[in-house]
């Protein structure tokens, strides 16, 4: 795949890259590869390392150990300035001295590239992300939505080898932050580009990225496809971290099952090991429950708290005596004759049950 | 006009008050200054007599270009000196950002006496034997004043993002510098320089401590044969200070509309 004039994509690949802040792991022996022309998304909870990560990328910060490559070649040592990577900031990092177009063609101008080729590259850029009325427009003169279009257009203008997005959408509002967040995924598929994209919100990395990388405590607990993270979680962190998911107590019958609510369940391969008795906490999600009808003995019996319609799905909170407030996801269509304080039965319809200790 | 018809009448008596204070303690002074200045020989009828006096002085114009090169100077080291060394302070070194608010107030602290001998005799002896002596002491004078304005207009930008976007866009440190940072705080350099000019051009105890002589040390000298002559000087002196606050205001406030993000709360205020 190519950029522009012509820049082939490339490969990206963090081995056993750590930092320490004295005591404190920020990184710890972080391994990522990043296909070319992929977006990856580094997602996690605050202070998990995942900014860590993308800024050693960038050279803006240094790795207390570990190597990183683009195309193989060791980049470890060069400095930030030297490294062409394209980098868009969470706050409005565009110079405000300087127009639309001078800011787009601020990285041109500092690898010296001739005024007619650097009009050019201004004019795809502009038209890339559809500003082309702005050129001459300050910083103060544009919405937030409009300032990181800039932004990505001035990171995209050096012709990047990698893209890095350190949660570009965070500072701006609901309705600009989706439509923002789809322009980001289409010029990255157009241009081809290696992105690599950190965010906390979970919405943003499943809905853009190809895969998703969940970061705790400074290390990749798991790098999958959006899809597969969801439905296959390889711990109990991501299975809580990632989506929505019901905490329910249980109690381990045999080694891979349990007995959850009423029902004796399979236990998921990636849960950890436990000994027959032990009090454990299931983790399930609202679609893994159904609604049963009263004749089935092995079903909980709850009254419905709340009801909210969705959309194709309807979510009910249900109350069961001695547990937090039971979620469930049902089809709309199935729950036209459920109201607010009824009695209903369900079920956990999942085959493996996700489970940690309680 | 609607606006004004709601104020107070205990506003107007307080806007009446402060505006004869005003007039009082500045304007009066200052009128009467300028009205003197203006009297023909033997102090009757008007002229510009004193000010052709002035003129005339042998020591006025070498003088006053010394006064105003070593400013100028004074004004231009202390922006190579500060701008850089705080913006490593602000973005690698903050935990000696309170070390060195300490040291800029010395200069506030220390006796001039002290300040001037005592930094005369770390100076290399060729610098000792020069006039240009007076820049390293008037940029000293001025560091607590020009230290807190440049300080100042950093804490108001993204130092530390814009920073980072112009080096992961390719761009030296002095590029940096120059294409980034110094407009990004173009009012708090042109305030720092002019606090530091207007210091070092009206600087008196130090220079007649080292027996140099610039414009302040010869104006009490020259003062001294002609009074009106005095008041003339006071009144040139008072209006140039006017003259160059009102163009660097300007300037400053060019630069601002040019400049200025405020949309979102999340932008630069130059």
């Amino acid at each position: 795949m190519t950029i522009g004039t012509g820049r082939v994509s490339s490969t990206l690949e963090l081995t056993g890259v750590s930092r320490f802040f004295g005591q404190v792991k920020a990184l710890d022996g972080l391994d990522l590869k990043v296909n070319p022309g992929e977006l990856v998304a580094l997602l996690g909870p605050s202070g998990c390392g995942k900014t860590t990560a993308l800024r050693i990328v960038a050279g803006l910060e240094y790795s207390t150990a570990g190597s990183l490559t683009v195309n193989g070649v060791r980049y470890n040592e060069t400095p930030a300035h030297q490294r062409d990577m394209g980098m868009v900031f969470q706050s409005y990092s565009l110079f405000p001295n300087l127009n639309v177009t001078e800011n787009i063609e601020y990285g041109l101008r500092a690898r010296k590239m001739a005024a007619r080729d650097r009009s050019k590259r201004v004019d795809e850029m502009l038209t890339l992300v559809e500003l082309g009325n702005k050129a001459k427009a300050f910083p103060h003169q544009l919405s937030g939505g409009q300032q990181q279009r800039v932004a990505l257009a001035r990171a995209l203008a050096i012709e990047p080898t990698v893209l890095l997005l350190d949660e570009p959408l965070s500072a701006l509002d609901a309705q600009v932050r989706g439509q923002i967040r789809e322009e980001i995924r289409r010029i990255q598929l157009e241009l081809g580009i290696t992105t690599l994209f950190v965010t906390h919100d979970q919405e943003e990395a499943m809905s853009i990225a190809d895969r998703v990388g969940v970061m705790n405590h400074g290390r990749l607990v798991q790098i999958d496809t959006p899809l597969e993270l969801y439905t296959n979680p390889a711990s109990p962190f991501v299975a809580s971290f990632v989506g929505l998911a019901n905490k329910i107590p249980g109690e381990v019958v045999t080694n891979g099952t349990a007995r959850i609510l009423n029902q004796t369940v399979s236990l998921s391969s990636a849960a950890p090991s436990f000994a027959p008795g032990t009090r454990i906490t299931s983790l399930i999600r609202p679609e893994s429950m159904i609604v049963t009808p009263e004749s089935d003995t092995e079903a909980t019996r709850g009254l419905v708290a709340f009801k909210s319609f969705l959309g194709p799905l309807t979510k009910l909170g249900v109350s069961v005596e001695g547990m937090p407030l039971v979620h469930l996801n049902i089809a709309s269509s199935d729950v036209k004759n459920i109201e607010i304080g009824q009695r209903i039965s369900f079920r956990i319809s999942a085959t493996d049950v996700m489970a940690e200790h309680a | 006009m609607a606006a004004i018809m709601k104020i107070s009448p205990f506003k107007w008596i307080l806007i009446g008050a402060s505006a004869f204070l005003s007039i009082l303690i500045f304007i009066f002074p200052l009128f009467a200054a300028a009205t003197y200045s203006f009297r023909g020989e033997a102090g009757k009828g008007r002229s510009l007599a004193n000010y052709r006096w002035l003129l005339e002085q042998e020591g006025f114009y070498p003088n006053l270009f010394t006064s105003l090169k070593l400013a100028v100077l004074a004004g231009i080291l202390s922006l190579i000196l500060m701008v850089p060394t705080m913006v490593f302070l602000n973005l690698k070194a903050q935990r000696f950002k309170p070390l060195i608010d300490f040291l800029c107030i010395l200069p506030l602290i220390i006796p001039v006496v002290s300040l001037a001998i005592g930094a005369q005799v770390a100076m290399p002896e060729f610098v000792q034997n020069s006039e240009y002596e007076l820049v390293f002491f008037f940029v000293i004078i001025a560091l607590p004043y020009t230290y807190r304005a440049i300080d100042t207009s950093l804490q108001t930008v993204q130092l530390k993002t814009l920073v980072e976007a112009s080096r992961s866009l390719g761009a030296s440190w002095l590029a940096t510098i120059l294409r980034v940072i110094v407009p990004a705080i173009r009012s708090g350099i042109l305030g720092a320089l002019f606090l530091s000019f207007a210091l070092g051009i009206g600087e008196y105890t130090i220079t007649s401590l080292l027996h140099w002589e610039t414009f302040p040390t010869w104006t009490v000298v020259a003062a001294q044969q002609n009074i009106l002559g005095a008041i003339a000087i006071s009144v040139f002196s008072f209006i140039g200070a006017i003259a160059l606050l009102t163009a660097v205001s300007l300037l400053s406030r060019r630069g601002t509309k040019q400049t200025s993000i405020t949309s979102e709360g999340e932008g630069v205020l130059l």
